[in-house]
């Protein structure tokens, strides 16, 4: 049985149709990422699941339940779904412990029960004995963690995370969303989490769910998504990537700039190639390649991208290496492309 | 269907087809209920006018005398908004711009003279210069009264300015006077439209100030042709005339707005160092609050004390204690069922913005330019059909919150629009029902500043006086009409101990409101 499953998703605001025809579902445990610029729909379609807004088409199921058709809809407080908004937004009259029990239910559960949870969910993300902090003296990682404490706290059949880490700087952010992902799987839950950070999305799903447009342009694992794009223009939504001019030739081979091997028959078709730029080598001026020249060289750290001008042509190529860089600007080098060739006519 | 009847099923409760936001049936009850007790004056005040033969109503309307009680009228109306408005703007830029150790102790003795009505004004006014009378010296009081609305308007919406936008406009090269015309002025031009409504209306529905002066505007003629012949047919006339003067001066103000200008929440407050540090200015800005605490704190407060001291009768204090008791439990009254009947607007206003809301705004908004003298006028005529409500402590309380009703609803809608929406999301994802949101998350965040705009309704039903006159039961005086019974027979001195008492109380209020504070900052803060 899936956790979730929408089909045919129809979202319209006034007249203008922001989600169309959105199927995609999850096995329970799975947490998906949905990844997209903003504008994309990807908010309003979490906003749909949570029942937080009516949809004009289609149906979104939680477990065996019908939560959502176009014309009746369970509303967001009967349907168990935990949900983050940006930032946290944590009840700023109630303390942190209030704040987690904000959702357990006087009638089912007893005074020891709740005080039980509360302390169990402090606990979970690290933060006992913080019962009486008031959100305004707790920081950005903590109002995060405290909102995310109150949503697992009901027990939710699954949890939405709307850009939860936003607001945060790298370092916290880095760190707080592996945190997260850890307790989120450590407990089994089903989770989606909006981001437009491709980093963020690759690392913490087993899912990743591409959108443009209100419609989704692609779905897969991780691995799926950043090696086989399924058009230039989404292989750049999930890393760099470089899209150089190619021609496919009658026996099936692929000339571009810097491709191994060079056809001399007319091609056949001509399209496009996408690139990871840790694909390209770098070697020293001689060595077997493409002569080109290094012209661009911005150190990371832990990387280094270079941006190279492959000489008789005006094309420039990007390049990540990694470990100690032993070229500098103005150096003549060979370039080689060693990874798969993701050949597609159109962008 | 099986699947669509266990949703309806789990559910119970079919959305409708204008989304999850429509409001609820109760609400729109409770709303539509106030909305005709707000308007029942005036369809009384219109029934009984027209219960006059057209001739005569044409007549009463024409004659010189009408004529020249609404040029008064105007005239009292357009010094004061005026005046308000140039030396309002100026000093509340002054306080905000220009550098000052401590400078909300100089906002507040601007904002105090809010405790002191403005019949306490002229009486401490007339003690001093027993000849003063006449338009001029009404404005001068009217003026001195209302300054405080059009500061703290201003204030307000000067605070709200991002301060990065001004240091913009300076590296563009700018000067000052320039930002302030090209930047500032445009900003807070709703703010001002805002001010000269309130003292606008305040002026034209103040009785106290105008009638100790001689001078006839539409509400002293409307209360004196009540109190003399009890020809109330001729006074709702006249009422209607005033209600229309109102709704064109609310009308005319609506156009001043700028209906484009979007609320800039800022959380970059101004910074001490961006403040303007000229001593020159300085000079002239302490000069003003200065010259105008004197003549509206200093001055008053002084005459009051000097007369309670200096009055050789002895002070009935059980009289007193009796007063002061009848006034704040009635007006606390007042204020709470004002609190009652603007929370369904509020709730409707702040989350269901839409064509009926609107409508709502507007009957509030027109309740608004109702002056005492015709709430008192309506609920007087309508008393006889009331039984034993006439005469009674509640009728009272119940016109004091028909009277400040809008006042009541715009502090209730700014509150509960200042609960962001995310809270209210979260709540329903975590399981609680519409209404149990708004009990346990709305409600309390909003608490502090539906409690001060409470606050405010109590401290303006103190100091009413018109409607107080006509609709106290036999018997009960509060302060305000103890001050006007002996004002207006000039005993200052027996006056001076309500007068001092009721300016006590409502400072306290008073000097809440002018505490620097903004009710969201704290939840904007974190966020």
């Amino acid at each position: 049985m899936k956790a979730l499953e929408v089909s045919h998703l129809q979202v319209n605001f006034g007249s203008r149709i922001v989600l169309s025809d959105l199927s995609f579902s999850l096995a329970p445990g799975e947490i998906a990422s949905l990844l997209g610029p903003s504008g994309c729909g990807k908010t309003t379609l979490l906003r749909a699941i949570a029942g937080l807004l009516q949809p004009s088409a289609g149906t979104i199921r939680l477990g065996s339940q019908l939560v959502g058709v176009s014309s009746v809809v369970l509303p967001a407080h009967k349907r168990q779904t935990g949900y983050v908004p940006q930032q946290g937004a944590l009840f700023p009259h109630l303390n942190v412990a209030r704040n987690i029990s904000f959702g357990l239910d006087k009638k089912i559960y007893s005074k020891q029960e709740i005080a039980d949870i509360t302390k169990e969910m402090l606990a979970l993300i690290g933060m006992s004995g913080f019962e009486n902090q008031m959100p305004t003296e707790l920081s950005g990682g903590q109002q995060t963690r405290v909102a995310l404490a109150r949503a697992l706290a009901v027990k939710p059949k699954m949890i939405l995370l709307d850009e939860p880490f936003s607001a945060l700087d790298a370092e916290l952010r880095n760190e707080l969303r592996s945190d997260v992902v850890a307790l989120l799987r450590a407990q089994g839950t089903t989770a989606i989490l909006v981001t437009h950070d491709r980093e963020e999305a690759l690392v913490s799903s087993d899912k990743v769910v591409l959108m443009r447009d209100g419609k989704i342009a692609q779905m897969g694992t991780p691995e799926d998504v950043y090696e086989s794009p399924s058009s230039p223009s989404i292989a750049v939504s999930t890393g760099d990537a470089l899209v150089l001019d190619a021609q496919k030739f009658s026996n099936g081979s692929i000339s571009y700039a810097i491709s191994p091997t060079v056809n001399q028959e007319m091609p056949s078709e001509s399209g496009f190639v996408v690139i990871r730029p840790e694909e390209i080598t770098i070697s020293k001026a001689g060595a077997a390649g493409v002569p080109a020249t290094l012209i661009q060289l911005d150190y990371y750290g832990h990387d280094a991208m270079l941006v190279l001008k492959i000489d008789n042509d005006e094309k420039l190529i990007r390049a990540r290496l990694s470990g100690a860089i032993d070229f500098k600007v103005g150096d003549a080098v060979s370039i080689n492309h060693q990874g798969p060739v993701r050949y597609f006519a159109t962008l | 269907m099986p699947v669509v009847a266990d949703v309806i099923s789990a559910s119970q409760t079919p959305s409708s087809k204008r989304g999850l936001a429509s409001p609820n049936f109760a609400l729109n009850s409770a709303v539509a209920l106030v909305l005709a007790f707000t308007l029942l004056p005036f369809i009384y005040i219109a029934l009984r006018a027209f219960e006059k033969p057209l001739p005569e109503i044409l007549d009463l309307l024409l004659r010189a005398k009408t004529l020249q009680v609404l040029g008064t009228t105007t005239a009292l109306l357009l010094i004061v908004v005026a005046v308000n408005i140039f030396f309002g703007t100026l000093m509340a830029a002054g306080l905000h711009f220009i550098r000052l150790p401590k400078a909300h102790l100089f906002i507040l003795p601007t904002i105090l003279p809010l405790a002191i009505p403005s019949y306490v004004f002229t009486y401490t006014w007339l003690a001093l210069i027993p000849s003063m009378s006449g338009l001029f010296a009404a404005a001068f009081i009217l003026i001195l009264t209302t300054m405080p609305y059009m500061l703290l308007a201003i204030l307000v919406s000067l605070r709200r300015i991002d301060s990065s936008l001004i240091e913009v406009a300076r590296t563009l090269g700018l000067s000052r006077t320039a930002i302030f015309f090209k930047v500032v002025l445009p900003q807070i031009r709703s703010s001002i439209s805002a001010g000269a409504l309130l003292s606008g209306l305040y002026v034209m529905s103040d009785f106290g100030a105008v009638s100790l002066l001689n001078v006839e505007t539409l509400t002293v003629s409307i209360q004196n042709m009540f109190k003399a012949s009890y020809d109330r047919r001729a006074a709702s006339v006249i009422s209607i005339l005033l209600i229309l003067a109102s709704i064109i001066f609310i009308s005319f103000n609506e156009k001043l707005k700028d209906s484009t200008a979007k609320e800039n929440i800022s959380k970059r407050l101004m910074a001490k160092n961006t403040r303007i540090n000229n001593s020159g200015l300085k000079v002239v800005l302490l000069l003003s609050i200065g010259i105008y605490t004197l003549l509206a704190v200093v001055i008053p407060i002084y005459v009051l004390i000097s007369r309670f001291i200096g009055n050789p009768n002895p002070i009935d204090f059980a009289r007193l204690t009796e007063t002061a008791i009848s006034t704040i439990s009635v007006a606390a009254l007042g204020a709470f069922i004002a609190l009652l009947i603007s929370a369904p607007l509020g709730l409707l206003i702040s989350t269901h913005a839409g064509k009926y809301s609107r409508f709502a705004e507007r009957v509030i908004l027109i309740g608004h330019a109702l002056p005492g003298v015709i709430i008192g006028l309506a609920l007087v005529s309508l008393g006889s059909k009331l039984g034993p409500l006439y005469q009674s402590t509640l009728l009272l309380a119940f016109a004091y919150a028909l009277l400040f009703l809008a006042k009541a609803v715009a502090s209730m809608t700014s509150a509960l629009q200042l609960v962001p929406s995310t809270l209210k999301e979260v709540a329903a994802t975590l399981g609680k029902s519409k209404s149990r949101v708004t009990t346990s998350v709305v409600f309390p965040i909003a608490l502090p500043s539906i409690g001060l705009g409470t606050l405010l309704v109590f401290l303006t039903a103190m100091k009413e006086l018109p409607a107080t006159l006509m609709l106290r039961p036999t018997g009960m005086d509060t302060l305000a009409t103890q001050i006007w019974s002996y004002a207006s027979i000039n005993r200052f001195n027996d006056a001076a101990p309500y007068a001092l008492l009721l300016v006590l109380i409502a400072a306290i209020p008073t000097f809440l409101l002018s505490v620097p504070r903004n009710p969201g900052e704290k939840v904007e803060s974190y966020q």
